[in-house]
Protein backbone atom coordinates (compact mmCIF):
# COMPACT_ATOMS: atom_id res chain seq x y z
CA UNK A 1 0.00 0.00 0.00
CA UNK A 2 0.95 2.96 -0.95
CA UNK A 3 1.90 5.81 1.77
CA UNK A 4 0.34 9.58 0.87
CA UNK A 5 3.80 11.40 2.08
CA UNK A 6 6.55 10.47 0.85
CA UNK A 7 8.96 9.24 3.90
CA UNK A 8 12.75 8.84 3.37
CA UNK A 9 14.73 6.36 5.81
CA UNK A 10 18.31 7.41 5.75
CA UNK A 11 21.08 5.12 7.40
CA UNK A 12 23.02 6.79 9.68
CA UNK A 13 24.73 5.95 12.54
CA UNK A 14 22.84 3.49 14.59
CA UNK A 15 18.89 4.92 14.42
CA UNK A 16 16.48 5.53 12.06
CA UNK A 17 16.39 9.41 11.46
CA UNK A 18 12.88 10.71 10.53
CA UNK A 19 13.22 13.85 8.06
CA UNK A 20 10.50 15.80 8.41
CA UNK A 21 9.84 18.94 6.74
CA UNK A 22 8.76 21.58 9.48
CA UNK A 23 9.25 25.73 10.15
CA UNK A 24 11.93 26.92 12.25
CA UNK A 25 12.20 26.39 15.95
CA UNK A 26 12.68 27.86 18.91
CA UNK A 27 16.43 28.56 17.77
CA UNK A 28 18.05 31.28 19.75
CA UNK A 29 21.56 32.06 19.46
CA UNK A 30 22.94 35.37 19.55
CA UNK A 31 23.85 35.17 16.10
CA UNK A 32 22.34 34.48 12.97
CA UNK A 33 20.91 31.21 13.96
CA UNK A 34 19.89 30.14 10.78
CA UNK A 35 23.88 30.30 9.52
CA UNK A 36 24.50 26.74 10.68
CA UNK A 37 21.74 24.68 11.09
CA UNK A 38 18.97 23.65 8.50
CA UNK A 39 15.95 24.80 10.08
CA UNK A 40 13.74 23.57 7.88
CA UNK A 41 14.23 20.06 8.82
CA UNK A 42 13.95 18.07 11.75
CA UNK A 43 16.31 15.09 12.92
CA UNK A 44 15.69 12.62 15.77
CA UNK A 45 18.80 10.89 17.10
CA UNK A 46 19.23 8.54 19.93
CA UNK A 47 22.93 8.58 21.92
CA UNK A 48 24.85 8.23 25.39
CA UNK A 49 26.02 11.38 26.75
CA UNK A 50 29.45 11.86 27.02
CA UNK A 51 29.01 15.51 28.19
CA UNK A 52 27.00 19.05 28.96
CA UNK A 53 28.84 21.99 28.73
CA UNK A 54 26.40 24.16 30.90
CA UNK A 55 27.69 27.58 29.41
CA UNK A 56 26.74 30.90 27.47
CA UNK A 57 26.40 31.83 24.36
CA UNK A 58 25.64 27.75 24.14
CA UNK A 59 25.02 25.18 26.25
CA UNK A 60 26.30 21.48 24.17
CA UNK A 61 25.38 18.13 24.97
CA UNK A 62 28.13 15.96 23.52
CA UNK A 63 26.77 12.52 23.17
CA UNK A 64 27.89 9.21 21.01
CA UNK A 65 25.47 7.73 18.62
CA UNK A 66 26.29 4.03 17.86
CA UNK A 67 25.69 2.68 14.19
CA UNK A 68 24.31 -0.97 13.35
CA UNK A 69 28.56 -2.34 13.38
CA UNK A 70 28.61 -0.66 16.51
CA UNK A 71 31.05 1.90 15.78
CA UNK A 72 30.72 5.29 17.85
CA UNK A 73 30.23 8.66 16.00
CA UNK A 74 30.58 11.74 18.62
CA UNK A 75 27.69 13.96 18.15
CA UNK A 76 27.19 17.73 19.46
CA UNK A 77 24.12 19.39 20.26
CA UNK A 78 24.11 23.12 20.24
CA UNK A 79 21.52 25.08 22.92
CA UNK A 80 20.77 28.23 24.23
CA UNK A 81 21.84 30.64 26.36
CA UNK A 82 22.05 29.60 30.12
CA UNK A 83 19.39 32.01 31.84
CA UNK A 84 17.25 30.80 29.12
CA UNK A 85 17.14 27.38 29.66
CA UNK A 86 17.32 27.35 33.34
CA UNK A 87 13.68 29.55 32.76
CA UNK A 88 12.79 26.29 30.37
CA UNK A 89 13.36 23.86 33.72
CA UNK A 90 17.11 22.87 32.71
CA UNK A 91 19.71 22.54 35.31
CA UNK A 92 23.79 22.34 34.97
CA UNK A 93 22.78 18.45 35.85
CA UNK A 94 20.02 17.80 34.23
CA UNK A 95 21.60 15.14 31.66
CA UNK A 96 24.74 13.93 32.19
CA UNK A 97 27.53 11.58 31.72
CA UNK A 98 25.86 7.95 30.62
CA UNK A 99 22.75 9.13 30.34
CA UNK A 100 20.86 7.44 27.39
CA UNK A 101 18.97 10.29 25.57
CA UNK A 102 17.04 11.19 22.40
CA UNK A 103 17.40 14.32 20.89
CA UNK A 104 15.01 16.20 18.32
CA UNK A 105 16.28 19.59 16.65
CA UNK A 106 17.57 20.65 13.14
CA UNK A 107 20.83 19.01 11.86
CA UNK A 108 23.77 21.08 10.55
CA UNK A 109 23.69 22.13 6.62
CA UNK A 110 26.56 20.12 6.10
CA UNK A 111 26.23 16.97 7.31
CA UNK A 112 28.47 17.20 10.10
CA UNK A 113 27.50 15.39 13.33
CA UNK A 114 26.17 18.19 14.79
CA UNK A 115 22.67 19.37 15.49
CA UNK A 116 20.69 22.58 16.96
CA UNK A 117 18.46 21.22 20.01
CA UNK A 118 14.85 21.48 20.39
CA UNK A 119 14.10 19.03 22.74
CA UNK A 120 15.30 16.04 24.48
CA UNK A 121 13.87 12.47 25.49
CA UNK A 122 15.01 11.11 28.75
CA UNK A 123 14.97 7.04 28.89
CA UNK A 124 11.90 7.42 31.21
CA UNK A 125 10.07 9.47 28.25
CA UNK A 126 9.90 11.94 29.84
CA UNK A 127 10.12 15.54 27.49
CA UNK A 128 12.20 18.76 28.38
CA UNK A 129 12.25 21.08 25.63
CA UNK A 130 15.35 23.35 24.97
CA UNK A 131 13.28 26.64 25.07
CA UNK A 132 9.83 28.26 26.49
CA UNK B 1 22.08 77.50 71.70
CA UNK B 2 19.42 74.63 72.19
CA UNK B 3 16.60 77.05 70.71
CA UNK B 4 18.67 77.35 67.57
CA UNK B 5 19.28 73.09 67.40
CA UNK B 6 15.15 73.03 67.68
CA UNK B 7 14.83 75.64 65.13
CA UNK B 8 17.09 73.88 62.55
CA UNK B 9 15.61 70.25 63.45
CA UNK B 10 12.25 71.61 62.95
CA UNK B 11 13.87 73.86 59.45
CA UNK B 12 14.82 70.17 58.12
CA UNK B 13 12.08 68.78 58.75
CA UNK B 14 9.83 70.91 56.97
CA UNK B 15 12.04 70.47 54.17
CA UNK B 16 12.43 66.84 53.68
CA UNK B 17 8.44 66.93 53.94
CA UNK B 18 8.12 69.53 51.20
CA UNK B 19 10.35 67.96 48.82
CA UNK B 20 8.26 64.28 49.44
CA UNK B 21 5.03 66.71 49.01
CA UNK B 22 6.54 68.13 45.94
CA UNK B 23 7.57 64.77 44.45
CA UNK B 24 4.32 63.01 44.92
CA UNK B 25 2.76 65.86 43.37
CA UNK B 26 4.75 65.55 40.59
CA UNK B 27 4.35 62.24 40.04
CA UNK B 28 0.67 62.74 40.31
CA UNK B 29 0.44 65.42 38.41
CA UNK B 30 -1.41 64.27 34.87
CA UNK B 31 1.20 64.19 32.31
CA UNK B 32 3.92 62.71 34.65
CA UNK B 33 6.20 60.56 32.70
CA UNK B 34 4.38 56.91 31.91
CA UNK B 35 6.01 54.26 32.97
CA UNK B 36 8.05 51.73 31.04
CA UNK B 37 9.91 49.93 33.63
CA UNK B 38 10.29 46.19 34.05
CA UNK B 39 11.80 43.00 32.02
CA UNK B 40 10.10 42.53 28.73
CA UNK B 41 10.41 39.98 26.18
CA UNK B 42 10.16 40.23 22.27
CA UNK B 43 6.82 38.77 21.56
CA UNK B 44 7.71 37.45 18.24
CA UNK B 45 11.54 36.69 17.44
CA UNK B 46 12.38 37.92 13.64
CA UNK B 47 16.09 39.08 13.84
CA UNK B 48 15.27 40.33 10.21
CA UNK B 49 14.05 43.47 8.73
CA UNK B 50 13.81 41.69 5.54
CA UNK B 51 13.21 38.55 5.99
CA UNK B 52 12.02 37.59 2.50
CA UNK B 53 14.33 40.31 0.89
CA UNK B 54 13.93 43.44 -0.57
CA UNK B 55 15.83 45.77 1.57
CA UNK B 56 16.09 49.22 -0.45
CA UNK B 57 20.02 49.25 -0.63
CA UNK B 58 21.82 51.63 -2.21
CA UNK B 59 24.44 50.46 -4.54
CA UNK B 60 27.19 50.31 -1.68
CA UNK B 61 25.03 48.62 0.53
CA UNK B 62 23.85 46.46 -2.17
CA UNK B 63 27.17 45.16 -2.87
CA UNK B 64 28.63 44.98 0.45
CA UNK B 65 25.20 42.61 1.54
CA UNK B 66 26.00 40.28 -1.04
CA UNK B 67 29.97 39.86 0.05
CA UNK B 68 28.66 39.15 3.66
CA UNK B 69 29.05 35.79 4.98
CA UNK B 70 27.09 35.30 7.86
CA UNK B 71 28.77 32.47 9.32
CA UNK B 72 32.21 34.67 9.62
CA UNK B 73 31.15 38.65 9.55
CA UNK B 74 28.65 38.71 12.00
CA UNK B 75 30.08 40.74 14.78
CA UNK B 76 28.17 39.07 17.26
CA UNK B 77 30.56 36.17 16.37
CA UNK B 78 32.99 37.93 18.34
CA UNK B 79 30.57 39.20 21.12
CA UNK B 80 30.79 42.71 19.85
CA UNK B 81 27.94 44.82 20.84
CA UNK B 82 24.23 44.64 18.71
CA UNK B 83 24.10 48.30 18.31
CA UNK B 84 20.83 50.21 17.43
CA UNK B 85 18.40 49.08 16.45
CA UNK B 86 19.91 45.53 16.54
CA UNK B 87 19.76 45.69 20.50
CA UNK B 88 15.63 45.92 20.16
CA UNK B 89 14.99 43.63 17.41
CA UNK B 90 17.61 40.66 17.26
CA UNK B 91 17.96 39.44 20.87
CA UNK B 92 15.31 36.63 21.96
CA UNK B 93 16.32 37.27 25.29
CA UNK B 94 14.92 39.82 28.41
CA UNK B 95 15.65 43.15 28.70
CA UNK B 96 15.14 45.68 31.79
CA UNK B 97 13.66 49.23 31.55
CA UNK B 98 15.13 51.32 34.40
CA UNK B 99 13.89 54.64 34.13
CA UNK B 100 15.04 57.60 36.01
CA UNK B 101 14.32 61.41 35.44
CA UNK B 102 17.31 62.40 33.30
CA UNK B 103 17.95 59.04 32.03
CA UNK B 104 16.74 55.46 30.98
CA UNK B 105 19.11 52.65 31.15
CA UNK B 106 18.06 49.35 29.20
CA UNK B 107 19.80 46.18 30.57
CA UNK B 108 20.12 43.18 28.09
CA UNK B 109 20.87 39.58 28.99
CA UNK B 110 22.53 39.55 25.79
CA UNK B 111 26.03 39.95 24.00
CA UNK B 112 25.67 43.81 24.96
CA UNK B 113 24.46 44.50 28.55
CA UNK B 114 23.60 48.00 27.90
CA UNK B 115 21.78 51.05 26.46
CA UNK B 116 21.41 54.36 27.60
CA UNK B 117 18.79 56.79 26.52
CA UNK B 118 19.89 60.87 28.10
CA UNK B 119 16.58 62.34 28.63
CA UNK B 120 16.12 66.24 27.48
CA UNK B 121 19.09 67.06 26.44
CA UNK B 122 20.94 67.47 22.95
CA UNK B 123 23.33 65.28 21.51
CA UNK B 124 26.99 66.42 21.92
CA UNK B 125 28.88 67.90 18.86
CA UNK B 126 31.36 65.69 17.20
CA UNK B 127 31.22 62.72 19.77
CA UNK B 128 33.34 59.65 19.08
CA UNK B 129 31.63 57.24 17.12
CA UNK B 130 30.48 54.19 19.19
CA UNK B 131 28.71 50.86 19.00
CA UNK B 132 25.24 52.09 20.56
CA UNK B 133 25.56 55.76 19.23
CA UNK B 134 24.34 58.90 21.01
CA UNK B 135 20.59 58.70 22.44
CA UNK B 136 18.69 61.35 23.76
CA UNK B 137 15.09 60.81 24.51
CA UNK B 138 11.98 63.34 25.29
CA UNK B 139 8.53 62.67 26.02
CA UNK B 140 5.54 63.42 23.36
CA UNK B 141 2.29 62.27 25.80
CA UNK B 142 2.79 58.57 26.30
CA UNK B 143 5.65 57.94 23.75
CA UNK B 144 8.84 57.95 24.64
CA UNK B 145 10.85 59.19 21.54
CA UNK B 146 14.47 58.30 21.04
CA UNK B 147 16.59 59.68 18.33
CA UNK B 148 20.16 58.07 18.48
CA UNK B 149 22.71 59.19 15.76
CA UNK B 150 26.99 58.83 16.43
CA UNK B 151 27.19 55.09 15.64
CA UNK B 152 30.01 53.41 14.04
CA UNK B 153 30.32 50.97 11.52
CA UNK B 154 30.69 48.48 13.13
CA UNK B 155 27.61 46.25 13.51
CA UNK B 156 25.15 45.13 11.19
CA UNK B 157 21.03 46.70 11.59
CA UNK B 158 19.78 43.44 12.54
CA UNK B 159 20.64 39.56 12.08
CA UNK B 160 20.85 39.31 8.73
CA UNK B 161 23.70 41.18 8.39
CA UNK B 162 21.72 44.58 6.87
CA UNK B 163 24.84 47.09 6.67
CA UNK B 164 24.96 50.11 7.65
CA UNK B 165 27.59 53.68 7.81
CA UNK B 166 28.14 55.98 10.38
CA UNK B 167 25.52 58.13 8.86
CA UNK B 168 22.99 55.85 10.86
CA UNK B 169 20.13 57.62 12.24
CA UNK B 170 17.47 55.87 14.24
CA UNK B 171 13.99 57.14 15.51
CA UNK B 172 11.89 55.23 17.50
CA UNK B 173 8.79 55.66 19.67
CA UNK B 174 8.09 53.72 22.42
CA UNK B 175 4.96 53.29 24.22
CA UNK B 176 3.63 51.08 26.96
CA UNK B 177 -0.03 50.29 25.14
CA UNK B 178 -1.44 47.98 28.08
CA UNK B 179 0.31 47.02 31.38
CA UNK B 180 2.00 44.22 29.67
CA UNK B 181 2.64 45.21 26.30
CA UNK B 182 4.91 47.65 25.10
CA UNK B 183 5.74 48.67 21.13
CA UNK B 184 8.25 50.29 19.63
CA UNK B 185 8.27 51.56 16.55
CA UNK B 186 11.44 51.97 14.81
CA UNK B 187 12.94 54.21 11.70
CA UNK B 188 16.22 53.95 10.42
CA UNK B 189 17.35 56.47 8.24
CA UNK B 190 21.34 56.15 6.71
CA UNK B 191 20.56 57.58 3.17
CA UNK B 192 24.36 56.13 2.24
CA UNK B 193 23.42 52.72 2.33
CA UNK B 194 19.05 52.84 1.79
CA UNK B 195 17.14 55.08 -0.48
CA UNK B 196 14.35 55.30 1.99
CA UNK B 197 13.89 54.70 5.06
CA UNK B 198 13.28 51.28 6.70
CA UNK B 199 10.47 50.94 9.46
CA UNK B 200 10.16 47.92 11.94
CA UNK B 201 7.39 47.40 14.54
CA UNK B 202 8.76 45.65 17.88
CA UNK B 203 6.21 44.17 20.19
CA UNK B 204 7.18 43.14 24.00
CA UNK B 205 5.26 41.55 26.79
CA UNK B 206 6.08 42.18 29.98
CA UNK B 207 7.38 39.13 32.09
CA UNK B 208 6.54 39.64 35.58
CA UNK B 209 9.22 37.77 38.40
CA UNK B 210 11.75 37.40 35.63
CA UNK B 211 15.10 38.88 36.85
CA UNK B 212 18.29 39.53 34.51
CA UNK B 213 20.50 37.28 34.30
CA UNK B 214 24.33 37.00 33.89
CA UNK B 215 25.22 36.42 30.29
CA UNK B 216 28.94 36.20 29.45
CA UNK B 217 28.95 35.66 26.04
CA UNK B 218 32.98 35.44 26.05
CA UNK B 219 33.23 32.14 28.32
CA UNK B 220 32.50 29.84 26.19
CA UNK B 221 32.12 31.33 22.05
CA UNK B 222 33.10 28.75 19.44
CA UNK B 223 32.72 30.91 16.62
CA UNK B 224 35.54 32.62 14.87
CA UNK B 225 34.16 36.63 13.47
CA UNK B 226 36.00 38.05 10.13
CA UNK B 227 35.14 41.89 10.28
CA UNK B 228 34.67 42.77 6.54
Amino acid sequence: MRTSTTKRMLVFPATAILVLLSLAGSAYAHHGFVSWFDMSRSITVKGTVTSFDWTNPHSYIYFDVKDEKGATQRWSAELGAVAMLARAGWKKDTVKPGDEITLIGNPAKDAKPQMHLDKIVFANGQELASAL
Amino acid sequence: MRNFLILSAMAVAATLALSRAALAQEAAKPGAAPDLSGVWLVEKFQPRLFPSGGAPFTPWAEAKFKATDLQKNDPNLACLPMGVPRFMIAVPYPMEILQMPTRIVIIHEGPQVMRQIYMNRQHPKDSDPSYSGDATGKWEGDTLVVDTIGFNDKTWLDGGGLPHTEALHVVERIRRIDHDTLVDDITVEDPMAYTKPLKNRQVYKLKPGWEIQEYVCEENNKYSYQAK
